[in-house]
């Protein structure tokens, strides 16, 4: 099913769902950087920006409580946080590098234990994506095998259109359900043409080939040039749309404080690190490799999927500019070159 | 959501009130704690199994429970002064509260050991997560054919459940040999000297009917594999349990991978032939 939708009509779309007391969820500019926030009015939307960080935050914030605690002599009382409060919520604006992220992230945080706290935001969330019309150097989603109009993970998936407005489909019963409860905004499709989509210039690697390499190479002398530069400063984790590591750590005293999982990333020497002094990531090349190595293979290995969407922002952020496509095409190569001897 | 002060609670990452029945010294450096649950409920964990142990303000650490499931009062667990949370826990005493959330992860898979010779062998710490098991064979002698502990520490000072060990080396059950790095000039002490390596070449073991049990520092993994494979067992025969930094317990928060693997959650405890190819695992 097609529909179209006006740029008006989308903006009254989302004020009327902010109306109804539901968590619109937009790019939206604070302090001259565009994050995914709440928006109170829909003409707050910068739709038209890449924010900063990616969409997984709707899920899974930078910091959330688990509980607050309060301690006096031997009573102790834990306030813990109750999900089904959690409210329901629209995801809106959502490039396809960050949408096919979020289904990717469903299998860490629901294989075996369920996390609640990812689990039931996912459930109350409707994800509005928005094909990509725009593509900067670091763009490399079309290498990773997605594409500027691909719809995996959105609900209701937008295509905008010369002259405003945007091509709707549904991907899902909740988008089925966004646009049936709102058809008054929704016209029949006019026949006006999609915007050109984003053309990302770096070339397509070949995932099986990378991770074959990978496979073979955990200590290889590349991994030297590659993850030298590293500082380990968790700027790519932190950006990153499948990047989803996390801390669990008290803020407060003894007394009284809170129990919070922040993000962390496995870039800093700390993430490893026991309290026995033994850190079986001991040097940040180490650090480095199993970023690699997590995103192109071990997520592979364990859940069948790539944590990669090549979205660039960890090359867009990186302070030392190492460039995980430049490394992957390097892979790519490297295993070309070594299949090619083989059959010389 | 209840909250947990009734000890129920239905959040993974929320723990539940567990009160200290008792506490002891084992060395300067490590004590024994008995717990009881609040809610007077058995912990419900098997051998190998550990705890997120919380004490509010201090965060949480993964700790191996000490004790096995077949005493169900209470359960231990051996705590060496290390960091910020271990040396808080050290200042706890009988009738002081903590959290527990857990047990987690894998346990030593007894229908696999039952029906053989198990070789027991731990250093250091390690001992406290193999007393799970060691206690369980104790209480259960007729599911196991011979039974060997082997156990090395730094030092005399060093060496963990000096009770426990009076009792193994006397009951009929068990043959035990222990040993330590080395003795401190001046120290009396009149047992063994050397590598826990040192213990492995005098045993008289069927590899065909033996499974080791290993649980030590990552420092030991590796030479007592190699002595175990001169003895001719297989890595399908051995069983290990790996330490690693891990702060969910439940296979989310990416500490504790090994490659592909939670430890928290495919291990801690895995088969040897499981992992040995896994690059940083050993």
């Amino acid at each position: 099913m097609q529909n179209y939708i006006s740029q008006q009509n989308f903006n009254a779309l989302l004020d009327s769902l902010i109306s109804q007391g539901k968590r619109v969820v937009a790019p939206r500019t604070n302090a001259g950087t565009v994050l995914y926030e709440p928006l109170a009015n829909a003409a707050d939307m910068v739709i038209d920006q890449l924010p900063r960080r990616s969409g997984k935050e709707a899920f899974f914030p930078l910091c959330e409580d688990i509980m607050t605690y309060q301690k006096e002599g031997q009573k102790i009382e834990l306030q813990d946080i109750d999900p089904t409060r959690f409210l329901e919520t629209v995801l809106v604006g959502v490039r396809p590098c960050d949408a096919a992220a979020i289904p990717v992230l469903d299998a860490v945080f629901s294989w075996d234990y369920k996390d609640e706290f990812f689990l039931e935001r996912r459930k109350k969330t409707t994800i509005i994506g928005l094909a990509c019309t725009q593509a900067d150097d670091a763009c490399f989603c079309t290498a990773v095998g997605l594409t500027p109009a691909d719809p995996k993970g959105a609900d209701l998936f937008l295509t905008p259109l010369e002259g405003g407005g945007y091509a709707c489909e549904t991907q899902s019963e909740k988008g089925e359900a966004l646009v049936a409860n709102n058809k008054e905004l929704f016209a029949e499709p006019n026949g006006y043409k999609p915007l050109p989509l984003a053309e990302p210039q770096t070339g397509k690697f070949d995932l099986k080939k990378v991770k074959a390499w990978l496979d073979e190479h955990f200590e290889d002398p590349a991994w030297d040039s590659i993850a030298t530069r590293c500082v380990g400063c968790g700027a790519c984790a932190f950006v990153c749309p499948a990047c989803h590591c996390f801390d669990i750590v008290d803020e407060g005293t003894e007394k009284q404080g809170k129990r919070r999982k922040n993000w962390d990333a496995c870039g800093f020497w700390k993430f490893t690190h026991h309290a026995s002094g033994h850190n079986p990531r001991d040097q940040q090349p180490k650090r480095y490799r199993n970023r690699i190595m997590h995103k192109f293979k071990y997520y592979d290995d364990k859940f069948g999927q790539t944590l990669c969407t090549g979205c660039g922002r960890c090359i867009r952020l990186c302070p030392v500019g190492i460039d995980i496509a430049d490394i992957l095409q390097d892979i790519d190569k490297i295993e070309v070159k070594v299949k090619v001897e083989e059959n010389s | 959501m209840s909250s947990s002060a009734d000890g129920t609670t239905a959040s993974l990452y929320v723990p539940v009130d567990c009160e200290i029945i008792a506490v002891s010294d084992l060395t300067p450096h490590e004590k024994l704690f008995r717990l009881r649950l609040k809610n007077g409920a058995p912990l419900g964990h098997l051998p190998g199994q550990f705890v997120q142990v919380s004490l509010l303000g201090w965060e949480e650490a993964p700790i191996s429970v000490a004790s096995s499931p077949t005493r169900t009062d209470y359960f231990e667990m051996g705590i060496r002064r290390t960091g910020s949370l271990t040396s808080a826990m050290h200042e706890l005493t009988a009738g002081d509260l903590i959290g527990v959330r857990g047990p987690f992860g894998r346990p030593f898979e007894l229908p696999k050991l039952r029906g053989h010779d198990l070789l027991l062998i731990s250093g250091g710490c390690g001992l406290a997560p193999l007393r799970s098991l060691i206690h369980y064979c104790e209480d259960r002698p007729e599911e196991f054919g011979a039974l060997t502990i082997l156990y090395g520490a730094k030092s005399p000072g060093d060496v963990l459940f000096k009770d426990d060990f009076a009792l193994w080396e006397t009951s009929a059950r068990f043959a035990c040999s222990r040993t330590v790095d080395q003795v401190p000039e001046g120290d009396c002490y009149s047992g063994g000297v050397g590598l826990i390596t040192s213990l492995i070449p005098p045993l008289e073991i069927d590899p065909h009917r033996t499974v080791a049990v290993l649980v030590g520092p990552p420092v030991m993994y590796r030479a007592v594999i190699a002595e175990l494979k001169k003895k001719g067992l297989s890595s399908d025969r051995i069983v290990v349990s790996l330490e690693r930094h891990m702060r969910c317990g439940v296979g989310k928060c990416g500490h504790c991978t090994i490659e592909h693997l939670y430890c928290c959650q495919d291990g801690p405890v895995f088969w040897l032939n499981e992992i040995e190819h896994l690059r940083g695992a050993l």
